[in-house]
């Protein structure tokens, strides 16, 4: 297990008047290497979780184990080296980004782990490509990006540290649509094909369905739902009982399988797939679809 | 970082305090200030102390909220007292260090110096604790109407300070957010040498102030694009009625002057 959470409780001011509880008893594993994705509304945890990966919040009740380290309530041992394999991009990148040049900025996490200059400039400027920015963003001050920029700069500055686990929250809030589809390309390649585990919370769901192999739920600072897309998508009520818009790929699957018969199947969650799935069961005939007739009750 | 300071947060917990009009309570705090200036002596000294006690006791916030209200001014507070032991030569000498020597007199006015510095912070604390924001600022904007008649917008004085209260927290949270960023970039404020720790903050000031800036500007459009004229008449939301209670909470800070006052100079 790369994150494995022991009945996590976590409050906000514990031990004062604006005591406020944020995470209530929370279990949960996430395997190496596995893209997940954390869904819940604002206010229901999310963020709060994230931040317990790389021990910048630590439990006030419960266990968290990340890699090979273990945090509990109330430790303090050095974190330094958690923090280089954790990379946690924190929910507004303009709050995170603080050096006045974007070189300074990418190169502040590889110098505080210890990594030469030059190699730290060189994974600044292949963090920066990777995000599609060129090294003329280098020397600019990164106040005056604009918030897509600004967001990406702020991704880039952890990816220079080429941390194990990457965690995100929110990533693609202030994104393009291009960019938005191109950043999570890029986190699902690191995940193929170096082998990082990534976790990214969300509010939105549906652009997040191609690439994550499984998902928590949230609500009120607990995990209602934890599993892969395919069990997601069969037990939608999940998703709306945690306040939740049902994405509308998740609605036309389940309604599709219920009158074709395709329940057991691994559900398609794009149009294209969709069409071609019901394109083949009239080819094959393998199980006549029957539209109307009785069936009229699920529309 | 947040539970430390705690200056200009509200605490509610219902008690008759919190409901007073709060130009009672700013006009109560004016004259508990003149109260203790005069205080200059044990009796009075302890008269403010249980009198002090008593009004944080009705408020219902625990004591020590107080206490930890005043703490940031510690060090002036020994400074103050260091300060007055060492140069008030009057009473009997208590210790003496070849030519130097340290002074009954000294003593006293260096320890009752530093409690009324003490009781002044912990004590107007009330003040905010018990006061939210919005009413504060009515409440002082009450105060301040006399002095409309001598030509000053005392509106424009109580938007800055409503502004500055407000965004105390606000630059408290933002300077927190970045060393969070800091310290999941490998350079945690908490693990630093001192030497480093000070590099760090420094470098936070720039970034602090230019989100500062940021904010300002954009408040400011936000509220002229809503209609907002500086100085043009405006009419409250909820009118403050002044109560009997009102009136007595202010005649006991009246007689607390009174008896400070009488005792000092009869």
């Amino acid at each position: 297990m790369s994150v494995h959470f022991e009945q996590v409780s976590f409050a906000y001011d514990d031990r004062s008047l604006w005591r406020h509880g944020a995470l209530a008893d929370v279990s949960l594993s996430i395997t190496p290497g596995s893209f997940v994705g954390i869904a819940g509304i604002t206010g229901s945890g999310k963020s709060t979780l994230l931040q317990h990966l790389n021990g910048i919040l630590k439990p006030t009740a419960g266990r968290v184990k990340v890699l090979d380290f273990t945090i509990g309530a109330g430790d303090k041992g050095p974190l330094r080296e958690l923090r280089r394999r954790v990379g946690l991009v924190f929910q507004f990148p303009e709050q995170q980004l603080f050096e006045d040049t974007v070189e300074k900025d990418l190169c502040f996490g590889p110098l505080n782990f210890g990594v030469p200059l030059e190699e730290a400039k060189d994974r600044a400027s292949r963090a920066l490509e990777m995000l599609g920015l060129d090294d003329s963003f280098l020397p600019r001050n990164p106040f005056h990006l604009s918030g897509g920029q600004m967001r990406k700069v702020a991704i880039a500055s952890i990816l220079t540290m080429e941390p194990d686990i990457i965690a995100l929250d929110e990533p693609t809030a202030t994104l393009d649509p291009q960019s938005r589809a191109e950043l999570l390309q890029l986190l699902s390649r690191l995940q193929r094909e170096e082998g990082k585990t990534v976790i990214v919370v969300t509010h939105r769901i549906e652009e997040m369905l191609p690439y994550a192999e499984s998902w928590i739920v949230m609500k009120d600072g607990t995990p209602i739902f934890q599993g892969t897309p395919a069990e997601l998508v069969r037990e939608e009520r999940h998703l709306s009982e945690a306040g939740l818009a049902l994405p509308e790929c998740i609605r036309l699957w389940n309604q599709l399988a219920i009158k074709l018969g395709l329940e057991q199947e691994e559900p398609c969650l794009s149009a294209e797939a969709i069409a071609e799935r019901v394109a083949a069961l009239y080819e094959h005939e393998v199980h006549p679809p029957t539209w109307g007739g009785g069936a009229g009750d699920a529309g | 970082m947040r539970d430390k300071l705690l200056f200009g947060r509200c605490i509610d917990t219902g008690s008759p305090i919190h409901r007073l009009d709060p130009r009672a309570k700013i006009t109560g705090m004016i004259l508990y200030l003149i109260a203790i200036i005069a205080v200059g002596s044990w009796p009075m000294l302890l008269v403010t102390v249980v009198f002090s006690i008593v009004y944080m006791l009705a408020t219902r916030i625990p004591l020590k909220y107080f206490v930890k209200a005043a703490k940031p001014l510690w060090v002036l507070m020994v400074f103050i007292f260091v300060v007055q032991s060492l140069t008030v030569e009057s009473g009997e000498v208590v210790l003496q260090i070849g030519g130097w020597a340290l002074y009954a007199g000294g003593l006293k006015s260096g320890f009752i110096a530093a409690a009324r510095m003490a009781l002044l912070v912990s004590f107007t604390a009330i003040l905010t604790f018990t006061t939210t924001p919005g009413l504060l600022n009515q409440g002082l904007d009450g105060v301040l109407k006399p002095l409309q008649k001598i030509g000053i917008k005392t509106q424009r004085l109580t938007l800055m300070m409503s502004i500055a209260l407000r965004f105390i927290p606000t630059i408290l949270d933002e300077t927190h957010k970045i060393l969070k960023a800091q310290a999941a970039r490998g350079a945690d404020i908490k693990e630093l040498p001192w030497k480093e720790k000070g590099k760090l903050l420094l470098s936070l000031l720039v970034p602090v102030t230019v989100s500062a800036f940021r904010r300002a500007e954009e408040l400011v459009l936000s509220m002229e694009s809503r209609g907002y004229i500086v100085g043009a008449p405006r009419s409250e939301y909820h009118l403050l009625t002044w109560q009997t209670k009102d009136t007595w909470f202010v005649l006991s800070y009246v007689l607390l002057v009174a008896v400070v006052l009488t005792y000092r100079f009869i």
